[in-house]
């Protein structure tokens, strides 16, 4: 079972921008009880994110809206779910857009259709749970919470020194014992053969055809390195940080006790049609990389749940979207001690960057100045929304983890390890 | 190699000053800027730099944001401060990630919340070798506080036991990190070493950048007072740190308490010994101080200063120290992430020099109450309080998932955001849990607070 992750970015008119802003806000206050969007009925999304880029005279953009969704299954299901569930909400946000041109919530086909043309994919994602929808992630965590009391109940009893397989034998009985369990007696696989293969294909494909390119076209290449060097001791230095606006981002972070944060970031692609082809590179390599990290982690990264990077305003802006486990500075942390290279091949592309050299190196190192860029161009998420605030990555995966080798066959050594997860 | 410049950085970044037992750290409000800045010149001479040990006494001298602001520093320079700093310790965001909210908001703090009258301007850090000694010397600073525009908001009394434990009855003060290139970085660990610049602005740092710090614009300091920084700006910050200061209350008979009810035999009786184990699993430390790492099923005092331990390869599953004990929460070591190496490294992005005493008197019988406050002055020094001290309480100490837990606190100062607070003990092969753990420590104020340099200290008085 695939996720797809894509966000809905539409124009807003002007002169609604301030009640589009409300109406996002009105939402954010409240996000599980807002009156316009039962996000908690939703039986296929993840994550979700609304929020507007508001326009600037400085570059003459006009303010956007953007819907970030990931969910489960393909995008048709996911636009008969939200039309069922918020056709109103619908009509009302994108009544605040300019192209928008429909009458009443009523008309099914305008707005499915509406959102259909405004749907934005990525040119890189990734995803840190995968193959586990939405249903398999709540059932596997309240088996485990189920699990886990049960196990207590033992201790109290002081079997905690019984030979392991008698404890996980009672584990496996009281599953049984419970009808709401059934569907934990057996595991089906996360991702279907294909679904793990067909990523290795494309990123040995895809590093084939980057090898061939590489030695035909090797003297424009040895330019480009050149030209590159040249236009990195060139950039302009890193703004000093905007402390009010940081603070404003800030106070928004860690609501969910601090489990999970979002990021919504957008940043201005260096000019030129060099960087725009560095960065476009680099976007399609990420994308091959992350589409074969399907362990929980993306180059070491281990709190990342949903993340996508897409190139918008023709592409001009760099529009990024995380969802993802504890501290903004510890988010922050991981990117620059794990990450630090990938992310520099990307960012190093737009505006405001601390200094690289070779495209890969120093940039995000320099953690005072990363951190300043990466908070400057930092969007405020007017409403954030998450299935499951409690729970992360690392959680998940040793839910899974518990509940697939449930009912397998474990040798004594596997069955004690199996039980050092709870 | 850089030598650090000893008279110009105020004594108790090198030292905790273990030779003056007894302490005051007396807050104050600024109440008239050019007569508290009169004030500020004439104790300048009493300000205990790291050139030279004082036997009997020393003194340091820390500012707010608005004690800088009250004693005439401009706008600009203010400006240059961090985030954390400027805003203080007692905003909305900050009162979520460092866990002070119902009984421990701001509101209701003794010091240092958004009660204006309890505002705090300056901390004066008052130590002596010995009470009489203490008496005399904040009897003569303040004799002269009202003459010289100061009111004074609370002396907070400060002592150390003379076995070094904490109220709780555990030994503190264990596993400091130390400047490297200094005598206390001589004696440490190199896993303890940090470059000088993640506690002194305007030295190196852990990303090799120099630290950030406050600048003033040279017109504003036309005597060269501070040090030449960037092109047309001083550095005020040079040789400074942040102090950050919170008055933790610990409610001793309630955790002795809850760890008695928590250990009862299945039939109900009490188990002392299962008690003691269950202290020592909160803490990660025996009582001596000899951790769970290496001394894992009894006290050993023969290792209560041991040190020299990781958990990445000793003990990777948390069956001698739980993951969630307070020790491996405030400093995970090796722990975090599939590589033990830069494990560390990461973690050590993230130290913090301790430099807290406890107050209030001993309880005689810890499980008996006997309605007096005590508890833990924090005090800890770092250059950078958001990638420092807030790191630590924000994604290790208060993070209810720390290192792939899930819905836990830290059991002993950690915050309770919601109904059932547990901690997983692990063992092989089937853990324990402890259900509904409660706060033992009760913030009581705190703020942030800057330790200038001598230099910058002359420049303020100098206004």
């Amino acid at each position: 079972m695939t996720h797809t992750v894509l966000t809905f970015v539409a124009p807003v008119n002007p002169q609604k921008v301030d009640e589009l802003r409300s109406l996002l806000n009105e939402i954010g206050k409240d996000v599980p009880g807002n009156r316009h969007i039962p996000f908690t009925s939703f039986r296929l999304l993840h994550f979700a994110s609304l929020w507007l880029i508001e326009g600037t005279d400085v570059d003459g953009y006009e303010p956007q809206f953007v819907f970030e969704s990931n969910f489960d299954g393909p995008l048709d299901t996911y636009l008969d779910e939200l039309f069922d569930r918020a056709a109103d909400a619908l009509h009302l946000l994108y009544g605040c857009c300019v192209d928008y041109l429909g009458t009443n919530a009523g008309d099914r086909a305008l707005i499915v259709s509406y959102l259909r043309a405004h749907v934005l994919r990525p040119n890189a994602s990734y995803i840190g749970t995968a193959g586990r929808t939405l249903e398999r992630v709540k059932q596997e965590s309240a088996l485990i919470d189920g699990l886990q009391l049960c196990l207590d109940d033992l201790v109290k009893k002081g079997e905690a020194g019984s030979p392991p397989r008698s404890i996980r034998e009672k584990l496996q009985a009281f599953v049984r014992t419970r009808p709401e369990l059934v569907w934990a007696l057996n595991s089906p696989r996360r991702l279907t053969s294909a679904e793990q293969f067909m990523p290795w294909v494309r990123i040995i494909g895809g590093a084939l055809i980057a090898v061939v390119l590489l030695l035909v076209f090797f003297p424009i290449v040895l330019l480009a390195v050149i030209e590159l060097r040249y236009k990195e001791t060139h950039d302009p230095p890193t703004p000093k940080e905007d402390k009010s606006h940081t603070k404003k981002l800030a106070d928004r972070e860690d609501r969910t006790h601090i489990v999970q944060n979002h990021m919504a970031h957008i940043t201005l692609v260096k000019p030129g049609l060099f960087r725009q082809a560095i960065l476009r590179t680099v976007l399609w390599a990420t994308n091959l990389v992350a589409g074969i990290s399907i362990k929980g982690k993306l180059l070491g990264i281990p709190s990342i749940h949903f993340a996508h990077w897409s190139l918008i305003d023709n592409g001009r802006r760099l529009l990024f979207v995380s969802n993802f486990d504890g501290s903004w500075e510890n988010y922050l942390d991981d990117f620059i001690d794990k990450g630090s290279i990938g992310l520099t091949a990307i960012w190093s592309n737009t505006v405001g960057f601390p200094s690289t050299r070779f495209l890969f190196c120093d940039g995000a190192k320099d953690g005072v100045r990363f951190k300043a860029f990466a908070r400057d161009n930092q969007r405020y998420t007017n409403a954030w929304y998450s299935a499951y605030p409690d729970l992360t990555v690392q959680t998940i995966d040793n839910n899974s983890n518990v509940r697939d080798a449930l009912f397998a066959p474990l040798d004594d050594t596997a069955t004690r390890e199996w039980l050092w997860r709870f | 190699m850089v030598e650090l410049e000893y008279p110009d950085i105020q004594g108790l970044i090198l030292s905790g000053y273990g030779h003056l037992p007894c302490a005051t750290y007396v807050l104050l409000r600024v109440e008239d800027g050019p007569a508290a800045r009169r004030w500020l010149a004439r104790i300048l001479t009493e300000v205990t730099s790291a050139e030279r040990k004082q036997d009997k006494a020393s003194v340091n001298v820390a500012f707010t944001r608005q004690g800088l602001e009250h004693l005439g520093l401009d706008a600009d320079t203010i400006q240059t401060f961090s985030r954390a700093f400027s805003e203080g310790m007692a905003t909305e965001h900050r009162s979520r990630i460092l866990g002070d909210a119902g009984e421990d908001e701001p509101a209701k703090w003794n010091w240092g919340g958004p009660d204006r009258t309890k505002a705090v301007d300056i901390l004066l850090l008052l130590f002596a070798v010995d009470e009489l000694e203490l008496d005399s010397l904040i009897g003569r600073h303040r004799a002269s506080f009202s003459q010289e525009g100061i009111a004074e908001v609370s002396a907070l009394a400060a002592g150390r036991q003379p076995d070094n434990r904490e109220h709780f009855g555990f030994a503190d003060g264990m596993g400091q990190p130390a400047i490297e290139n200094t005598s206390p970085g001589k004696k440490a660990a190199a896993r303890n070493l940090l470059k000088a610049g993640e506690i002194l602005m305007g030295h190196i740092n852990t990303y090799d950048k120099v630290a950030d710090g406050p600048t003033v614009r040279a017109d504003r300091d036309p005597r060269r007072l501070l040090r030449d920084g960037e092109p047309g700006l001083r550095n005020f910050g040079h040789n400074g740190t942040y102090l950050v200061f919170r008055q933790l209350a610990q409610n001793v008979a309630d955790l002795y308490h809850f760890l008695d009810e928590a250990t009862r035999t299945p039939t109900g009786q009490l188990d002392p010994d299962a008690s003691s184990r269950l202290a020592a699993k909160f803490v990660g430390r025996w009582p001596s101080g000899a951790p769970l790492v290496l001394s894992p099923t009894k006290d050993d005092p023969s290792m209560a200063d041991a040190d020299d331990f990781g958990y990445f390869d000793q003990d990777p599953r948390g069956f001698a120290c739980p993951i969630g004990a307070h020790i491996r929460r405030s400093n995970p070591r090796d722990s975090l992430g599939p590589d033990a190496v830069k494990g560390l490294a990461s973690a050590n992005r993230h130290r913090i020099l301790r430099r807290g005493r406890s107050y209030g008197h001993r309880l005689e019988n810890p499980r008996v109450d006997d309605g007096a406050e005590r508890g833990l002055h924090f005090i800890c020094l770092n250059s950078d309080i958001e990638r420092q001290f807030e790191f630590v309480q924000q994604t290790w100490i208060n993070n209810p998932v720390f290192g792939g837990l899930h819905g836990e606190v830290d059991p002993v100062i950690g915050y309770v955001a919601r109904g059932d607070a547990i901690m997983t003990i692990p063992a092989d092969p089937v853990r324990t849990r402890v259900h509904n753990i409660r706060r033992f420590v009760t913030v009581k104020g705190g703020a942030y607070f800057f330790l200038p340099g001598i230099r910058a200290l002359r420049y303020l008085a100098s206004l």
